[in-house]
């Protein structure tokens, strides 16, 4: 099976913050990655460099055709410009914020990419948009404003913006820590439901049980490096000591 | 215990009230030599009133004129200097009690105070080009435009003859005005003119001919409750004729007799009746609202649609990682918002003008108020736009969305509700400040309330109503500005 993502030697430094030291994995199509690491160790920005909402100082990431080499980038704005939208174009993200736009409805929210962006018909749009907000549990609700949903509501909205858009890969950034306890389950379930129909996810999480139930691979990272890589078994028992420890307080915490 | 911070307060009122009215002592009333009387004067209209370069002091003819006045009538003078416009408000409120001005005599002013024997006689004249050879009379003048200063008759001498009127602050703008070929002419008196001439040294304009067969007289005025002074003024007046020392003033300034009436068959300017003020203010009611509708208006929904429209541009350009754009926008801001609308102004109409980039009023009045207003409204527009939180930048680049579609779909929109309660603050400013258009010759209602002041001198009736008109648009934006923000947060629970 050939790999949907590459990541290649991402190197990000923050002033003199080295936030990214040499990252490298591959995530094949239909899979789960679940990334995982202290504040700090530089998780989120991995995640933002596959979209390049953080510009990598040197390194490669490819989603499927579309690949920027952020060492050696193309020499013209134009050129180079192109590349990051392809890049953009292969995913979709959902935020820990959820970011929704307040001043569209929800509907609007799902259609505005599509519509405006993809130059898809705004029927269409809207038949999808209706059918994946049944998918996320919020049909009816289409003519709220995000202020009036629920946070959980409004993470399945946001998740249900990001399909709308058919990316190949969906980047969650700890889609549920702005959550409180009693919302988070409804989030979950359908993340769950769409590893279930082999949607390709990058998961940042501090949710260990629910990482172990959905990852297909498991990435550790700590310090700007990938400190240990494997099956869903590095969650129950890793290799790398700070692997271990981490988890030991990760799940006491929870 | 109480009663003390009373009294100071009793007391300073009385002191405050004795300064502002400057209530001449009991004393003075029984002897009358020793009357304090204060002589209100432009001090800007030379040869007339001016402050002599060299000394400092004032001088000129009028006040030549009116210090032989009181020396033969045994005053104690003090001159008070002030603009024309407000030496009748002064008048009224005890402030001077003599004008001093060449105050010319018409039936509205003579129905609310009192003049002396005149001591000029003059007549008017049409200033023109130096190349304009087709008007020589005031018939000629119809349909043409005429630059004049509001506050003269000649101004309505020139409306008589069925010219366009453009009014100006001083005769050296109206000339200015010839020059540029902004006007056809000026009707002013033959004194004035000539004096111009003579101290100008100017050779672009010249006296096409005269301006009919009027005479107007300029007298000293008094307030209606003061007749007293009035006869004191008449009596030396007479003598100063007869002893030859008024003349002797005249040829001094003017090489000629302009205190004696001079020629026959005038026509008597004092025929007409005078209005009242409600008659006054009927008459004007009409022309300040066509003055708000045709000038005020227009010009403050045009500037503020330009001026927004510059102001996101400027607010845009502050936010860029350009730096070029950045200073651009940097010091266009800066500019306007430290220096006076007015001398923006100015510096558009009159500046422009004389580098051969002659505006119509109402443009150059849309270009500097659209300028104004976009200095002032792009630190709020950014400061709106930095409010939004990233958050909703990263959204939409991530939807594919790029510069120009995330600002305008995602980022102003939610710009927009922040900027309206400071926006409309800018759009209140801006309507009342277009008051300031009138002196660059645009016809809107404050102008409108200006001249009809000016020619009837009921400043306060007409300034109050120019108030009534302002503040009613400004309730109705007011009012206007709560649905709009409904509107723009219905989102918002």
């Amino acid at each position: 099976m050939t790999d949907l993502i590459e990541v290649r030697g991402l190197e990000k430094s923050f002033g003199d913050h080295h936030v990214l030291r040499g990252v490298d994995f591959t995530a094949a199509a239909g899979t789960v990655t679940v990334v995982l690491g202290p504040s700090g160790s530089g998780k989120t920005t991995v995640l933002r460099s596959l979209n390049v909402l953080e510009t990598p100082d040197a390194g490669l990431v490819r989603i499927d055709d579309a690949v920027l080499d952020f060492g050696a980038p193309p020499a013209d704005r134009a050129s180079y410009r192109r590349a990051v939208t392809a890049l953009r174009a292969r995913s979709g993200m959902i935020f820990q914020a959820h970011n929704l736009f307040p001043h569209k409805t929800v509907l609007g929210n799902l259609v505005e990419g599509p519509v405006q962006v993809q130059r898809r018909d705004p029927d269409e749009a809207a038949a999808a948009a209706r059918e994946l907000l049944a998918q996320v549990g919020l049909a009816g609700r289409e003519d709220a404003y995000p202020a009036q949903l629920s946070g959980g509501q409004q993470q399945r909205v946001g998740i249900a913006r990001a399909l709308a858009l058919r990316p190949e890969v969906l980047l969650l950034d700890e889609p549920t820590s702005a959550l409180d306890p009693e919302l988070v389950g409804e989030v979950l379930a359908v993340i769950r439901d769409l590893a279930a129909e082999r949607w390709t996810l990058v998961i940042v999480t501090h949710e260990v049980r629910f990482a172990r139930e959905v990852a297909d691979q498991v990435l550790f990272i700590d310090d700007g490096v990938v400190a240990e890589r494997g099956g869903p078994e590095v969650l129950t028992d890793p290799r790398e000591e700070r692997t271990r420890r981490f988890l030991a307080r990760v799940l006491d915490a929870g | 215990m109480g009663r003390v911070p009373l009294l100071r307060v009793l007391a300073l009122l009385a002191i405050a009230g004795g300064v502002l009215l400057a209530v001449p002592p009991a004393a003075a009333v029984d002897r009358p030599a020793e009357r304090v009387v204060r002589v209100g004067t432009e001090g800007t209209y030379p040869p007339f009133t001016y402050r002599d370069p060299d000394s400092g002091e004032l001088t000129g003819f009028d006040i030549e004129v009116v210090r032989a006045v009181a020396e033969e009538a045994g005053w104690d003078l003090r001159l008070v200097e002030a603009p024309f416009d407000s030496l009748f408000p002064a008048l009224d409120s005890g402030r001077i009690d003599v004008i001093a001005n060449q105050v010319t005599i018409n039936p509205e002013r003579q129905a609310r105070y009192l003049f002396s024997t005149p001591y000029t006689y003059s007549h008017g004249v049409i200033v023109t080009a130096q190349d304009t050879d087709d008007i020589t009379t005031l018939a000629d003048l119809r349909g043409r435009t005429t630059a004049q200063t509001s506050s003269s008759n000649w101004a309505q001498v020139a409306r008589d003859a069925g010219a366009k009127v453009q009014y100006v602050q001083d005769f050296g703008p109206g000339v200015e005005l010839l020059v540029q070929g902004r006007v056809d002419a000026i009707v002013n008196d033959n004194i004035a003119v000539l004096d111009y001439l003579a101290t100008s040294g100017t050779d672009e304009v010249k006296i096409a001919g005269d301006a009919g067969d009027e005479t107007l007289e300029q007298a000293l005025a008094f307030r209606r409750s003061d007749p007293e002074l009035q006869q004191q003024a008449d009596a030396a007046l007479a003598t100063l004729a007869d002893d030859g020392t008024l003349a002797a003033i005249s040829e001094k300034y003017f090489r000629a007799d302009v205190t004696v009436r001079e020629r026959t068959g005038d026509v008597d300017v004092q025929a007409s009746d005078a209005r009242t003020t409600w008659e006054v203010l009927r008459d004007t009611a009409g022309p300040m609202l066509v003055g708000l509708l045709k000038g005020t208006i227009p010009l403050t929904v045009v500037s503020f649609a330009v001026g927004l429209t510059l102001a996101v541009g400027a607010a845009l350009a502050r936010l860029s990682s350009v730096r070029v754009l950045d200073g651009i926008a940097r010091v266009y801001i800066s500019i306007i918002r430290g220096t006076p609308l007015l001398v923006q102004l100015f510096i558009v109409f009159f500046g422009l003008g004389q580098v051969g980039i002659r505006l119509d009023p109402y443009v150059a009045a849309g270009i500097a108020f659209s300028l104004n207003v976009g200095g002032y409204a792009a630190e709020i527009v950014r400061a709106s736009i930095l409010s939004v939180p990233r958050g909703q930048y990263e959204a939409a680049t991530v939807i594919g969305m790029d510069y120009g579609q995330s600002m305008r779909r995602i980022i102003l929109p939610q710009a927009a509700r922040i900027a309206v309660p400071p926006l409309s603050n800018t759009l209140l400013s801006l309507i009342k400040d277009t008051s300031l258009a009138s002196l660059v010759l645009v016809p809107e209602l404050f102008r409108e309330a200006q001249v009809a002041a000016a020619l009837s001198t009921e400043y306060l009736p007409l300034y109050c109503l120019a108030a009534v008109y302002y503040w009613v648009v400004c309730q109705l934006v007011t009012m206007a500005q709560a649905p709009l923000e409904r509107r723009l947060s219905r989102y918002a629970v």
